[in-house]
């Protein structure tokens, strides 16, 4: 088969994959190497969907041993097959680097074989890369759940992040959908990779010089709306795998209907705004000091589509709203919706040489639409008269240009639900923080 | 009667200025190059000679009492090659040499924000770049990038790719500027650049450039098409040189 036919199928195959970063990373170039990475990653072009395009993403192969009914490259499914030979990936992924069309390579694969099998031809290929052509660009490989404790630890020390792929929210999905995976096998290499990674923290104390496993961090990805789990069980889900596993990112993607099943939803469209919400909850998790328990609870269960999580999560406190701008600490400046990390450092950089009033908010490029409802300037308050709750938010909502697209509502049914209880123990070894990626 | 200066457009030139502003006691209006001045009767015009060791002096006494920082930041405004950009870093350092290291976290005051703003906008652009440069293989293993990038970046993106592509040979051609950044394998120089040759192409460079091209098109998920993100994230003014969109 010609190299072209392959790279069409095996990148058409991998585009569900929504992991794009090429961040984290600080890889130097070697004496007579190719390539580096940057620490906040570049995006390199933007498709037709208008997601980035950093990394050469693409599946080793598409021949899959495996059913799952969500899954466009399931066994059954009739489309056209192919695998690559680590050599043609090699290949591929230097002179589309050279060309800087691509940051690095995202190496992917469904189980060809077996799961060692498919995992070894991974290796080889990073191997080959690092080794034969000296390539010190990014590199992001997928982990193949059941595959060797051995040979996941050797491909992380090839590689620049690991990831597996925990898909559906809970195992009753999961028995649902991939009846032939097991949540465990899932699990295990995440264990695996966050083991050896805090072990490698240790180990670089003591050695400079000791080799790095997976400099940028572990990440997974979860579909949304393929299962009837609620918002709230997906954002436990992702708040403990930050604290228990300390990944970097979990990613979030709307289930596109690819297959009918009778276990499926039938949806017409992606639930894009509600992938959209469980991002800036994530957003909120990790850069703004929130738990999941603040933003959604049990009677609750569900983001507004409307409101975006911080504004609604103050609308629900509005006792401690109002704040002074020129007197709240930090912490606080974070959670009035519409100041982000920039927003806020800046206001605490600018109020130590002048107390700040509203035009100077608006000078600085803080965004006023939301936050002017919850803050007051030098005493004095910009928001509606009267601090009504009601008022605020119709204001809010009607502002936003959100409103303007229809949210996509699923009726989402109370399941009996078991988030994965493994990941909910307490991890036994302490992990010490990884700078965080912003 | 209010004064303007004028400078010759360079670097050294601007600095100049801004010497010769402090040291003959004026305050001029404003800070002018030559080709953006127009006569005016009740102006009065004072064109500033480049000197490199007036220039110097203002370059390390800004090191010094103010901060590398803002050094940057001016280095930086000097090449948005906006019309009042002399104005604006003529006032900036002004208030720089009066508050010290501090100036650059007085974010309310106009003569700073100005600066800033324009410094965001070159930072943004220039990462773009970092990710929308493409390269072709010419004949003797030479890789080119046209550009035609807003602002005057080339020499600011260059070393990423010194670091990058330590081992090649490439240029990074601003076409619309006749400059580039040319690297031979061990240093990197900024040049004028006439191109009247057509370029010659490697044996391999169409294989891999359809290879791209086709890889574009395949990644694209069709139930979530959305050609007004694309732009928002990929300004059409960056397509021209992009391989992939121009399949």
């Amino acid at each position: 088969m010609e190299l072209l036919d392959k790279l069409k199928i095996l990148a058409d195959a991998a585009k569900y994959d929504v992991s794009c970063s090429s961040s984290g990373s600080t890889r130097k170039n070697k004496k007579g190497g190719l390539g580096n990475s940057h620490v906040s990653g570049i995006c390199h072009s933007w498709s037709d969907d208008g997601r980035c395009i950093s990394l050469l993403k693409i599946l080793f192969t598409n021949y899959c041993i495996y059913d799952c009914a969500y899954c466009v490259n399931r066994a059954s499914n009739d489309l056209p097959r192919a695998a690559f030979l680590p050599e043609e990936v090699m290949n591929l992924t230097i002179n589309f680097y050279r060309r800087n069309y691509i940051e690095g390579l995202f190496l992917s694969s469904t189980i060809y074989k077996s799961p060692n099998y498919t995992m070894e031809l991974l290796l080889e290929t990073v191997r080959k890369l690092r080794e034969e052509v000296n390539f010190n660009g990014y590199i992001h490989l997928k982990a193949i759940p059941g595959a060797d404790k051995v040979l996941i630890e050797r491909a992380g020390e090839y590689v620049d992040r690991m990831s597996v792929n925990i898909e559906l929210p809970s195992t009753k999905g999961l028995q649902l959908l991939a009846p032939q995976k097991k949540r465990e096998e899932i699990i295990k290499p995440m264990g695996i990779i966050t083991s050896r990674i805090t072990q490698n923290i240790v180990e670089k104390r003591k050695f400079k010089t000791a080799p790095r496993f997976v400099p940028a961090g572990q990440s997974t990805q979860l579909i949304v709306g393929a299962t009837n789990d609620n918002d709230i069980n997906i954002l436990t889900l992702s708040e403990a795998l930050y604290n228990q596993f300390n990944l970097k990112r979990v990613y979030y993607s709307a289930y596109v209907p690819v297959a009918t099943h009778p276990n499926l939803p039938s949806i017409s469209r992606p639930p894009l705004l509600r992938e959209h919400r469980l991002y800036q909850a994530d957003w909120l998790l990790r850069f703004y000091g929130f738990k999941a328990k603040e933003l959604l609870s049990l009677s609750n269960p569900n983001f507004d589509e409307k409101l975006d999580p911080k504004c609604d999560w103050a609308i629900r406190n509005m006792d401690l709203f109002p704040v002074e701008i020129n007197r709240a600490e930090y912490k606080m400046l974070l959670r009035v919706p519409g100041v982000g990390v920039k927003s806020a450092k800046r206001i605490i950089a600018a109020r130590r040489f002048t107390p700040l009033d509203y035009d100077d908010l608006k000078k600085m490029g803080i965004v006023l639409k939301r936050a002017r409802h919850f803050i007051t300037c030098r005493g004095k308050y910009y928001g509606e008269r009267r601090l009504n709750t009601d008022t605020i938010r119709n204001n809010i909502i009607l502002n936003s240009n959100n409103n303007k697209k229809k949210g996509i509502s699923d009726e989402n049914q109370l399941s009996i639900f078991s988030l994965f209880p493994d990941i909910l123990l307490p991890f036994e070894e302490k992990i010490t923080k990884i700078t965080g990626e912003l | 009667m209010k004064i303007y200066y004028t400078y010759d457009g360079s670097f050294d030139g601007l600095l100049t200025a801004i010497y010769e502003a402090y040291y003959r006691r004026e305050k001029p209006e404003k800070i002018l190059l030559e080709e953006d001045y127009q006569e005016n009767l009740f102006l009065k015009r004072v064109h500033i000679h480049t000197d490199r060791e007036k220039a110097k002096r203002v370059y390390d006494s800004i090191k010094s009492k103010i901060s590398n920082e803002s050094l940057k930041n001016i280095f930086y405004t000097y090449l948005s090659e906006l019309e009042d950009l002399g104005t604006w870093v003529y006032q900036y350092l002004k208030l720089g040499w009066k508050i010290g290291k501090h100036i650059d976290l007085n974010l309310a005051d106009d003569r700073v924000l100005v600066i800033h703003k324009i410094r965001l906008k070159i930072d943004r652009e220039k990462h773009l770049m970092l990710g929308l440069i493409r390269f072709r293989r010419l004949q003797g293993n030479i890789y080119y990038a046209p550009i035609e990038p807003k602002f005057n970046i080339v020499g600011l993106v260059a070393p990423h790719f010194v670091d990058r592509l330590g081992e090649e040979n490439w240029v990074i051609h601003d076409v619309k500027r006749g400059i580039g950044a040319v690297y031979n394998g061990e240093e990197w120089i900024i040049r004028d650049i006439d191109l009247e040759a057509e370029l010659e192409y490697g044996n391999d460079e169409f294989i891999y450039q359809k290879l791209w091209q086709e890889y574009f098109k395949s990644i694209a998920i069709k139930n979530r098409i959305n050609p007004k993100l694309q732009k928002r994230n990929m300004p059409m003014r960056y397509w021209r040189y992009l391989v992939e969109k121009n399949g």
